[in-house]
């Protein structure tokens, strides 16, 4: 088989193509179906994979994440995990002193998922209302923008003061700097002391609808609601990303003794990194990669079957075309290729447009719809691989039984 | 002489021509070649004993009734077939003992045929019909066209070259197949019936082609019922049950 062979295979499986414009297009759509399905299939499982890195790395590098129960994605946590034992502030206190080797900073935080916020009669969309420590800013890398942050003399005296977030700046104070200003929480009032930088969006959701104020104030206030209205938890950095395995287990074993978890039973209490996020989420994917596989899977084989029926039909019909190639000299190789890459160019040509109507659809997907979406190159190529892949399956056996056929008989035919 | 049907293929005996002989000088030599077909119960023999040879620049005929192993015995002398025994040499290559693949390159070096219905390719204008032997040949693109081109030319088709065969008369045709059986510049041209769908004035002109072709030094065997084609020959062959009943020089 040389270079010229293919080529003029090639040329002579586009002529047949194009003679057969009707049913050509039928079995191309057919393939394309199967390659839309899988890019598809492929871009959406790849949008919200980078999507997802993207937010875990948004989140601050490398923190590790300590609360009553682990996090637990759109569950609800069950009764055993609600009526574990608090985590404390004197839990973060022993984080900080005790693995100082590993860890650089920790920040305990008490959280109520919406706080009435008023400001001279404006009311505003019930922001997060976080208590916190100084640590914050430089744990989770999020930064005071104008005026300060909360500092430990806030603290020690249970001040009323508070740090704005983007959002709730541009509802109460479109027109006026709120630094200095009072304002209302829960019906109490705060002098607003910072407002916080950007944060951009966690997952569709703002991540600038907050508010921080002290956490020994928060406490003042409103320390014993219910969790999972308030919940308390710790944000620790280590040192380096290297430092993330061993402050992990250190943390484990702090919280272990001083919680008095026997040895053998487990946690009672959640240590996560962003990796193990990222483990999680990738759990979470694992199955539903399988699934939509699975389901390109089938609509490839059915685009591949159109082809076999196709290409079986094709043979047949040129059955003296066949005899002639064969009386002049073409051999069974001769043949065999002819009519496989006959069907590696339906498929092929299937594979393409079925590539670009999965391009569009994912660029019109992220256009149009929060679900992001992403074609990745591996996936164009693999498209290409396997969409060809399928002419060859499927296309050897009709070129086969062309290869095969008897000279004599093929050209008796009519 | 016994009646053909208690004549059967027999065992090859001493002073038999083998392949380790000497190769026939002759272009096509064929040693009591035996074709039989299993049909039912009773195995039919198309081929009974062929023996015959045929020198470089004959022009033979071979005629003989529908069903007198006519069309058989043309399909091993083309090389589409393998007898079931004897021997057959074609330019001094054993071809009764080839694969398929092996009887391919044969038929594309040796053999030109020329067919009764044309076998032209539908689709493809009657240049792409004439380059196809070079295809299979592996010769580039570039050499396929000039030589198809001259082969045209030769035929007198140089203005029909992009032509279809369905915009060309049953003439044009037949031309277009001659050149494409001539353009590999084989040992042998062999035409089955290859005026048998031409009316009698296109015939002529074809058979006044061969004449040329044979003056040209090609060797020709022409497979044929009608004894007019065939008195154009300088040898006949006639055949009837299987065997040879006739081979005689007629010019």
């Amino acid at each position: 088989m040389t270079f010229d062979d293919i080529k003029e295979s090639a040329a002579m499986a586009v002529a047949t193509v194009r003679a057969n414009k009707l049913r050509s297009s039928l079995t191309i759509l057919g393939v394309a179906i199967g390659v839309v399905t899988l890019t598809f299939m492929v871009s959406i499982i790849q949008g919200l994979n980078k999507a997802f890195a993207e937010q875990i790395e948004s989140l601050g590098s490398n923190t590790i994440f300590v609360s009553k129960f682990d996090p637990s994605f759109g569950r609800q946590p069950n009764s055993e995990e609600l009526h574990r034992k608090d985590i404390s502030v004197e839990d973060a206190e022993a984080i900080r002193t005790e693995a100082a080797d590993a860890v650089e900073s920790v920040a305990p935080i008490r959280r109520k998922i919406a706080a009435d916020l008023r400001y001279a009669g404006k009311e505003t969309d019930t922001p997060v209302l976080l208590g916190v420590t100084p640590e914050y800013e430089f744990t989770l890398s999020q930064y005071v923008e104008r005026g300060r942050f909360v500092v430990d003399a806030d603290n020690a005296g249970r001040e009323n003061v508070a740090v704005l977030a983007q959002d709730v700046v541009r509802s109460l104070f479109p027109f006026e700097d709120p630094v200095g200003k009072e304002i209302k929480i829960e019906g109490r009032p705060f002098r607003v002391v910072g407002v916080m930088e950007p944060l951009g969006n966690f997952f569709g959701q703002s991540r600038d609808n907050s508010l921080y104020i002290p956490l020994s104030t928060f406490d003042k206030y409103w320390r014993d609601i219910e969790p999972p209205v308030v919940v308390f938890f710790i944000i620790i950095r280590p040192h380096t990303r290297a430092h993330v395995q061993t402050a992990t287990d250190e943390i484990t074993d702090i919280l272990r003794r001083r919680r008095q978890v026997p040895a053998g039973v487990k946690n009672n209490f959640g240590v996560s990194s962003q990796d193990s996020l990222l483990d999680f989420y990738n759990q979470l994917t694992g199955a539903t990669w399988l699934v939509l596989t699975a389901i390109s899977f089938v609509a490839l084989m059915i685009g591949g079957i159109g082809v076999m029926n196709i290409m079986l039909v094709s043979v047949t019909e040129r059955t003296k075309e066949i005899g002639i190639r064969k009386a002049v000299g073409a051999t069974r190789a001769n043949i065999l290729w002819q009519f496989l890459i006959e069907a590696v160019v339906l498929t092929g040509l299937g594979g393409l447009a079925g590539l670009c109507v999965g391009e569009v659809a994912s660029l019109l997907m992220n256009r149009y719809s929060p679900l992001p979406a992403y074609v990745p190159l591996w996936a164009i190529l693999v498209g290409i691989g396997i969409s060809a892949s399928v002419g060859i399956v499927f296309g050897l056996w009709p070129a086969w039984k062309a290869a095969r056929l008897d000279p004599i008989e093929a050209l008796r035919y009519e | 002489m016994e009646s053909p049907a208690t004549i059967e293929p027999r065992a090859l005996e001493h002073g038999d021509l083998l392949a380790h002989d000497a190769v026939p000088a002759a272009l096509i030599s064929m040693r009591d070649i035996w074709k039989t077909y299993e049909m039912g119960e009773e195995p039919l023999h198309a081929l009974r004993g062929v023996s015959f040879d045929v020198q470089r620049g004959e022009y033979l005929a071979i005629i003989g009734p529908s069903g007198s192993g006519k069309s058989t015995l043309m399909n091993l002398i083309g090389c589409l077939d393998t007898p079931s025994q004897g021997r057959y040499w074609i330019n001094g290559k054993l071809v009764s003992e080839m694969d398929d693949d092996e009887l391919a390159h044969i038929r594309n070096k040796e053999i030109g045929f020329v067919f009764q219905t044309f076998n032209l390719l539908a689709r493809a204008t009657a240049l792409h019909n004439v380059e196809l032997p070079l295809i299979y040949a592996g010769i580039s693109s570039a050499d396929r066209h000039e030589r198809a081109k001259n082969a045209l030319s030769s035929v007198e088709l140089s203005d029909r070259m992009m032509h279809r065969p369905n915009e060309l008369s049953g003439g044009q045709r037949q031309r277009v197949a001659i050149a494409r059986a001539l353009v590999n510049h084989p040992s042998l041209l062999l035409a089955d019936e290859p005026t048998g769908a031409l009316d009698s004035h296109t015939s002529i002109e074809i058979m006044n082609l061969f004449e040329r072709l044979h003056a040209e030094g090609n060797t020709i065997i022409v497979v044929t019922h009608e004894p007019d084609i065939a008195s154009r020959a300088h040898r006949v062959i006639a055949i009837r049950d299987g065997q040879i009943e006739k081979d005689e020089k007629i010019r």
